[in-house]
């Protein structure tokens, strides 16, 4: 910069801007120390429900209607999340819940939680989750809402887990599937970097499951977060110090964060199932996953399809989840674009105002 | 007062420095997710995994060695035998949930008859008295199953 460009030196004024941020940080530092020492609880999960159903460590949940029963939707929506972490994510806190933006537009919502593996539940893999648990989850939904017909909405694994239900289970009443950031085409072996660290000989998952079992939270959440470590590791506190002085933020922060660390072990068998079938072989897309002695065949599946991806999902990237909609037989498919990350498009300040109404207006011509 | 040129301004060190520390903390980000998609840092991940199970794996066969040895003086039950009957539990629970749907499909069949006035309705009332009955022993059964020891914080828990 030349000295022509600078703007004149303004003691007055440089003194003003220390003094502001001297009392900024003194009024963060309070807020600081009370996150620090955990003095601050934040509520998630918050909107009324009841347990309907529940198996092992599984619980099915129903969230109470809030609108007249005149005004509700004929087919109810059972919410399913990924295996590696808690499903309250769907509804994070009041205000930024799309369990509670479902229900004030008349849904009947469910929510499946697979809850925490013991060491007894290692040896359940994707057949078990998609082939045994998830129809009985859906028997118990389809008798408590008295309707045959239901939607199914899968994120992340959970997507890949309600895909081979639709493929495998076409005419057990699933009018509508929709999939959200779902990871199903793994042949792009240098399209996102989990596939770099696991297409790899020297990632021992064998070794690893048969250690530990199921596989610790803790290296799951050391993945994610190393896809990306200066954002997880240092611009996440940073983004919160600059905002300690305003509440808003630091609620929304600590719900977020909240969620983030509160993981939950990847039962062992369908870890490693998930590396060798899904990620090295990509068995899914290239019709040779077998389950219960049949070939897992997308093209069974006829159920209305809404795919929706986001742009910047750095976790599945969009070429795993795009090509799933030529292999469906489903006449009626769409699908979704998302600006956002790979949870953002569902939890991000923009949720509200982009993907919520895009899914709920897709998804209330296909429920009545 | 307009905005100086380079979104340098001398007035404001603190915005300054902010700008500088976000501007290299992009460049940083950038570097670095560049750096772990490399084939390069896939080695590094598995060798870091290798190093972890290297360690672990003695350390955890020692420690079930000699709990297994503890647990059996102490006339306690060892880690495998209560993995064992959690899974046997387990199995139990599949059961009673496979039940509780027969015992729904029947009741529902026995409503039916009886809605649609099938001989014998003060036959078919008992039936679904017993069902109904049998029906409550399950879930009282099912509720009194004890919580999964496992068992992390849930949602409510943290409330």
């Amino acid at each position: 910069m030349t000295s022509a460009d600078a703007a004149p030196i303004d003691f007055e004024r440089m003194t003003e801007q220390l003094l502001k941020e001297i009392e900024r940080t003194t009024k963060s530092s309070d807020m600081a120390a009370r996150i620090a020492t955990n003095r601050i609880k934040v509520a998630v999960g918050q909107t009324p429900k009841e347990q309907i159903w529940a198996l092992n460590k599984m619980r099915l949940y129903h969230y109470y209607p809030q609108v007249p029963p005149e005004q509700r939707k004929a087919v109810p929506i059972l919410l399913v999340f990924a295996l590696i972490n808690r499903p309250y994510i769907f509804d994070l806190r009041p205000g930024n819940s799309f369990v509670e933006f479902l229900l004030r537009h008349g849904y009947e919502v469910y929510l499946l939680d697979w809850g925490t593996p013991g060491p007894e539940d290692a040896h359940y893999n994707f057949e078990d989750f998609s082939l045994k648990f998830l129809p009985r989850a859906v028997r118990a939904m389809q008798r408590h809402s008295k309707k045959r017909e239901f939607t199914m909405l899968g994120w992340c694994i959970g997507a890949t887990i309600v895909t081979i239900y639709a493929a495998m289970r076409p005419d057990d009443g699933l009018r509508n599937l929709i999939l959200l950031t779902a990871p199903i085409d793994f042949s792009d072996k240098e399209g996102s970097t989990f596939s770099r660290w696991l297409n790899t000989e020297y990632y021992n998952v064998d070794e690893l499951v048969r250690q530990f079992g199921n596989v610790p939270s803790t290296i799951i959440e050391y993945g994610n977060k190393m896809l990306k470590p200066v954002e997880n590791y240092i611009g996440t506190y940073l983004k919160l110090w600059d905002n300690l002085d305003n509440p808003a933020v630091v609620e929304a922060w600590l719900a977020m964060n909240t969620w983030v660390t509160d993981n939950v072990d990847f039962p062992g068998a369908a870890f490693r199932q998930w590396v060798v079938e899904f990620f090295r072989e990509n068995r899914l897309m290239e019709n040779k996953l077998m389950m219960e002695g049949r070939i897992v065949d997308l093209a069974n599946i006829k159920a209305n399809l809404l795919n929706v991806i986001a742009d910047k999902d750095h976790i599945v990237p969009n070429c795993q989840s795009r090509s799933i909609m030529d292999r469906v037989s489903s006449k009626d498919k769409k699908l979704i674009e998302l600006k956002g990350g790979h949870i953002g498009i569902m939890v991000g300040s923009g949720a509200s105002k982009r993907a919520w109404p895009l899914m709920e207006a897709w998804l209330s011509e296909r429920s009545n | 007062m307009t905005q100086p040129p380079n979104g340098f301004d001398p007035n404001d060190p603190i915005g300054t420095w902010r700008a500088w520390r976000d501007a290299s903390l992009d460049a940083w980000a950038k570097s670095l997710t560049a750096m772990v998609n490399t084939e390069t840092f896939s080695q590094a991940i598995g060798a870091q995994l290798d190093a972890l199970l290297a360690v672990s794996g003695p350390v955890q066969q020692a420690v079930q060695q000699y709990m297994e040895r503890y647990l059996a003086q102490a006339q306690m039950p060892s880690r495998s035998e209560v993995v064992s009957l959690a899974s046997r539990l387990t199995n139990i629970e599949f059961r009673l949930d496979d039940m509780q749907v027969q015992l729904d499909e029947l009741t529902d069949l026995v409503r039916q008859l009886a809605a649609a006035g099938a001989p014998a309705p003060a036959d078919v009332s008992v039936i679904s008295d017993r069902l109904s009955a049998i029906e409550e022993q399950l879930a009282s059964l099912a509720n009194t199953r004890p919580a999964a020891r496992t068992r992390k914080a849930t949602t409510e828990d943290k409330e």
